[in-house]
């Protein structure tokens, strides 16, 4: 194996002395950290710059950045009603934040922030605490009737426990769903490449026969393309999901 | 990890468990956790206080100009609407009138008319009724002329054949005028 998949997801870093440490843990400037900038930067700034409020008629990225704004209202509004509007900026951030990690990460030599378990796990737990908090501060102890769905008391023995269990690992499914699709693809390109290196380096006809992991390359990276936008959307979309279970527990509208 | 990186890669292609698997390596979290804190609470803020503002407000004007033309449009149909009503209703006061006004016309002049028709008949009855007077002044001074001869001649006849005289009122009674 002259290529390691799984080298593409190793975090260096970029200056060799750590910036600064908090609670005695050195915090450096990594390849990861390169990406999360430019992905929070540039997607700020043209989220900013894209629009002009008065223009009438939108030019492309205003198109676009009007676009994701309406697709992500619709999205909190048919899962949660109007009640879910007032966390429109962290559900909008959020899944500007996990499309664009897609995306940049689609560039080849870039890095995918989202293909780390530990960012993945960072925001879904964001996520989930949030629901928490949500849910306790909307209806008190009462949120805890989430738990307990409508049923007979016997039955509820073996329901109540599912339901903790369940709403436990959402943190955990909704980060590793995220993590495991990108690592998945992403190892999937690096293995097909490697294909094409010893093939193309084993020479005479084999070398010709590297074409096919070529082509193959291309297509995945096509449909790698549709995986990261729909994690990004199925990420979002969990994210209202949940959020509407502390709005209105079981009384769905 | 970080430290020892030169050492990690050098036996990294015989043993690739040795660095273990990247995403599983914690002694990256500190820093892959301070970084994503930093970049999300960035763009949250920017899109909270900024960017979401502004294409929302760029949604919503745009919104409340399509709007704003739509109800001027209607506005502008519906006085156009009201002008159309308004010229056919003149049209047809005007028609009225010039209805009315003909037949005012026509019935003066039937008046006239029918005055002037009865001026005339009756200059004509009593140039009618002229005539005959005439006609019987003129019989009868011509039946007296024609008495009195009568008379005459009878007197002379009589006074002929028996050479009486007869008194004239004999003579006018005999001849029986």
């Amino acid at each position: 194996m002259a290529l390691n998949p799984m080298e593409q997801f190793a975090i260096k870093p970029l200056v060799e002395a750590p910036l600064f440490q908090i609670a005695g843990q050195p915090i450096y400037f990594t390849n990861q950290a390169v990406l999360m900038v430019l992905v929070a930067v540039v997607s700020a700034l043209f989220l900013t710059f894209a629009v002009k409020p008065g223009r009438l008629v939108p030019t492309r990225g205003q198109s676009m950045a009007e676009m994701s704004y309406e697709f992500v209202a619709n999205m909190i509004h048919s899962a949660t009603g109007d009640a879910g509007l007032k966390y429109f900026p962290f559900v909008f951030t959020l899944f500007i934040f996990v499309l664009c990690s897609n995306f940049f990460g689609m560039v080849p030599g870039s890095f995918t922030v989202t293909s780390q378990i530990a960012v993945t796990f960072a925001l879904a737990a964001l996520v989930v605490g949030l629901v928490v908090v949500v849910g306790f501060m909307k209806h008190g102890i009462g949120f805890l009737k989430l738990f307990v769905p409508h049923a007979p008391w016997y039955l509820l023995i073996l329901l109540v426990p599912i339901e903790v269990i369940s709403f436990l690992t959402r943190p955990i499914s909704l980060s590793v769903r995220l993590f495991a699709n990108m690592l998945a693809g992403h190892t999937m390109l690096a293995v097909f490449a490697g294909f094409v290196v010893s093939l193309g380096a084993a020479g005479g006809v084999l070398s010709v026969l590297s074409i096919a992991p070529m082509l193959l390359i291309v297509a995945i990276m096509l449909l790698e393309l549709l995986v990261a936008f729909l994690q990004a959307y199925v990420f979002a979309i969990l994210t209202c999901i949940y959020l509407n279970e502390a709005l209105h527990l079981h009384d769905h509208p | 990890m970080l430290a020892e990186e030169p050492a990690h890669t050098a036996t990294s292609t015989e043993h690739p468990q040795e660095g273990g698997f990247p995403p599983f390596d914690t002694t990256t979290f500190p820093s892959q956790l301070f970084w994503l804190v930093v970049t999300f609470a960035f763009l949250f803020t920017v899109v909270w206080r900024v960017a979401g503002p502004r294409i929302n407000g760029a949604i919503t004007s745009r919104r409340g100009a399509i709007n704003g033309a739509i109800a001027e449009a209607s506005k502008a149909r519906e006085q156009a609407e009201a002008a159309q009503a308004g010229y056919e209703s003149a049209l047809g006061a005007a028609r009225s009138r010039a209805n009315a006004l003909a037949e005012e016309t026509r019935q003066s002049l039937n008046a006239e008319i029918a005055k002037a028709k009865a001026d005339a008949d009756a200059e004509a009855a009593k140039a009618m009724a002229a005539a005959d007077a005439r006609i019987n002044a003129t019989r009868d001074t011509a039946k007296a002329v024609v008495g009195a001869a009568a008379r005459d001649a009878a007197i002379a006849i009589v006074e002929r054949l028996t050479g009486d005289k007869v008194s004239a009122d004999e003579a006018a009674k005999a001849v029986g005028t």
